[in-house]
């Protein structure tokens, strides 16, 4: 028998029970569907993350305090400073830093009016929109002035502007951050960069106002530095950890602040996402098992109930191998129709929450691929068995099958 | 013992695998012993028999003697435990099962008592489905079943399927399903036992013309009444022939 006869005999087949055989399909459709959404979620979630860390700057080395500064802190509140301002003016003067960028933070509610919200205040210096690609929207940034007199100036995110009901006509105008007044100078362009974290609610203010009023001490919670060239990256990264060392007496077996690159945090990152997304599709495959034995155990009620009709195939001259792929084809094709259902419920599902969580319609062929061997393989495994039963019948026994 | 056989007068045509001057089947010391546990059943003790083209042959026994055993043999659904058993000439021991197989689907056309049509299968697939297994294309498939039907006088239940049909309707789309491969002979298990009588006298007839045609009959019953209506009978009791 060609296999064309094969796939005709299993469709007229299948379709004479309609029911069944949706019902039969429904489990490999449900796996094959949840894992082509949870890889095109892991992907989109993935893309759009990876967006977020490329819009934090280029050529970004961010240095921040180490782990023995928790443990510091612990053991004498109040007095960590292993990263200073000191620090962050020593490598701004090393050959291949452009730019540095101290950054205190903390929490205030900021009013506006009758508008108040909570959000981060972050002490920073004039170096913070070319180190942290910000532009400008309205008004000007913080300048040298500011920072060297702690004038009490803010200039606002793009979100946190909104929420605060200020718009460019409010440059000049004052609001209170945790109870003080401050002169709103400036307000940042938006990033327009997806997450639950988002770069445009945070009000900037000069780093010296900040350790004035809001934090104590020194210390900084990192400090952002700009290379000038992508190709100085590594050597200014060495160079940065040599003089921190120096400046902390420090050797390198136990240091108290790391530098990361972007390169690094982007690597880091996709090695826990490409976990998550192998473990989501892990899970998902246990879907697919359940629907292959569900295959499976149609298929064996299917060879019981048709074993006069193996019979009579046999004495009409139907050999065991035909009887064998008659049934094969039936497995593969329940499985591999449901596979290709399956696809199409995953890509619209994807679409439907990449639609609502804002990172697009993300499709990678490759799922297809994947969903179609597999709901194949399934369809072999879980087929054969049956598919073997059903060959091996006897002939005689299988005629007078009641 | 052996048996007075009308010499054929003529060849069963068409097919020309076996010369008219050899038997369609020829058995020689058949016996077949079941076994169950330390049990064993000697279902055929050493049958000797031949059928020539053109004969139409009834095995006749009570239950019990051993003609179904003998009819599984000659239908080669089931093998000799000893004995010769040659099939147009060929013996059949030393074919495999896929052999066996394709004897089954080329040589032998059966037809059941209980008719044992594919169900939620149209009579014309029906009667295709031998085909099928020998490997003929779909269009040629359908035309030769339509050919047979018509002869058969079904042509306008070529659509129907078998719970749309009577029994005896179903009888005759299931003799033409054991035609449509051209087959040395029809080899029919009781075809009248789960008919009324005008059915059953219809399929009696309908073998009869056949018969006439040329296409050699071997008929199993324990029905004296229905063995008649065939050329000459051959009885089975306790797992011998009485001839």
């Amino acid at each position: 028998m060609s296999p064309f006869e094969l796939i005709r005999l299993a469709i007229s087949r299948l379709g004479t029970s309609r029911l069944r055989a949706v019902l039969t399909m429904l489990g490999v459709i449900i796996g094959v569907g949840s894992i082509v959404a949870l890889v095109a979620v892991a992907e989109g979630a993935t893309s759009g993350i990876t967006d977020r860390i490329q819009g934090l700057g280029t050529n970004l080395l961010t240095v921040t305090p180490g782990a023995t500064f928790t443990n510091f802190t612990r053991g004498a509140a109040g007095s960590a400073t292993t990263l200073t301002v000191e620090d962050a003016d020593a490598l701004a003067k090393l050959t291949g830093v452009a730019a540095v960028e101290p950054e205190v933070d903390t929490q205030k509610t900021v009013i506006a009016g009758l508008q108040n919200t909570t959000t981060s205040i972050i002490g920073t210096t004039p170096a913070f929109p070319a180190v942290r690609s910000y532009t400008m929207w309205q008004g000007s940034f913080l300048n040298q002035a500011s920072v060297d007199g702690s004038l009490r100036v803010a200039v606002l995110g793009a979100t946190t502007a909104d929420d605060l009901g200020l718009d460019g006509s409010s440059i000049g105008s004052y609001i209170e951050i945790g109870g003080l007044p401050f002169q709103v100078i400036g307000i940042l362009q938006p990033k327009g960069s997806t997450g639950p974290v988002s770069q445009d609610d945070q009000v900037l203010i000069p780093i010296s106002t900040a350790h004035h009023y809001f934090v104590s001490g020194d210390s900084v919670r990192s400090i952002g530095v700009s290379v000038a060239s992508a190709d100085q990256i590594d050597a200014t990264q060495a160079l940065m950890t040599v003089t921190l060392e120096q400046r902390h007496g420090t050797n390198g077996t136990n240091d108290d602040f790391s530098i990361q690159s972007q390169a690094q945090l982007l690597s880091t990152f996709s090695s826990v996402t490409g976990l998550l997304t192998l473990l989501l599709a892990g899970i998902a495959s246990i879907s697919l098992v359940v629907g292959g034995i569900g295959i499976m155990n149609i298929m064996l009620v299917s060879v019981r109930e048709r074993t006069r009709e193996i019979g009579i195939r046999k004495a009409v001259g139907a050999r065991s191998g035909d009887i064998l792929f008659q049934f094969l084809v039936e497995a593969l094709v329940l499985s591999l129709l449901g596979g290709l259902i399956g696809i199409l419920v995953g890509v619209a599902a994807s679409a439907a929450i990449g639609a609502v969580a804002g990172w697009g319609f993300v499709f990678n062929p490759l799922t297809v691929v994947v969903a179609v061997g597999f709901s194949l393989l399934v369809g072999v495994v879980f087929g054969v068995w049956p598919a073997r039963q059903a060959a091996r019948l006897d002939p005689i026994a299988s005629l007078r099958y009641e | 013992m052996t048996v007075a056989v009308d010499a054929p007068t003529e060849g069963w045509g068409g097919q020309g695998w076996a010369p008219s001057s050899t038997p369609v089947i020829e058995l020689r010391g058949i016996t077949r012993v079941y076994r169950s546990g330390r049990l064993e059943v000697a279902a055929l003790r050493g049958v000797d028999l031949d059928i020539w083209p053109g004969d139409f042959l009834a095995i006749v026994g009570p239950s019990g003697s051993g003609k179904s055993t003998l009819m599984n043999i000659i239908g080669c659904l089931d093998r000799p435990t000893s004995g010769v058993y040659r099939l147009g000439g060929t013996p059949i021991e030393s074919l495999t099962d896929d052999d066996l197989a394709r004897v089954r689907g080329r040589a032998i056309g059966f037809v059941f008592q209980s008719f044992n049509l594919l169900p939620r299968t149209n009579a014309l697939e029906n009667v295709a489905t031998p085909l099928l297994y020998q490997g003929v294309g779909r269009r040629e498939r359908h035309a030769r079943a339509e050919a047979v039907l018509e002869r058969l006088g079904l042509a306008d239940r070529a659509t129907h399927e078998p719970s749309e049909l009577s029994g005896g309707q179903q009888q005759r789309v299931a003799i033409a399903r054991a035609l449509v491969g051209e087959p040395a002979l029809i080899l029919a298990d009781e075809p009248t036992g789960n008919l009324d009588s005008a059915s059953g006298a219809e399929v009696i007839g309908l073998l009869h013309e056949l018969n006439a045609a040329g296409t050699t009959i071997v008929l199993i019953t324990h029905d004296t009444d229905v063995a008649n209506h065939a050329r000459r009978q051959v009885h089975v009791r306790d797992g011998l022939l009485l001839q």
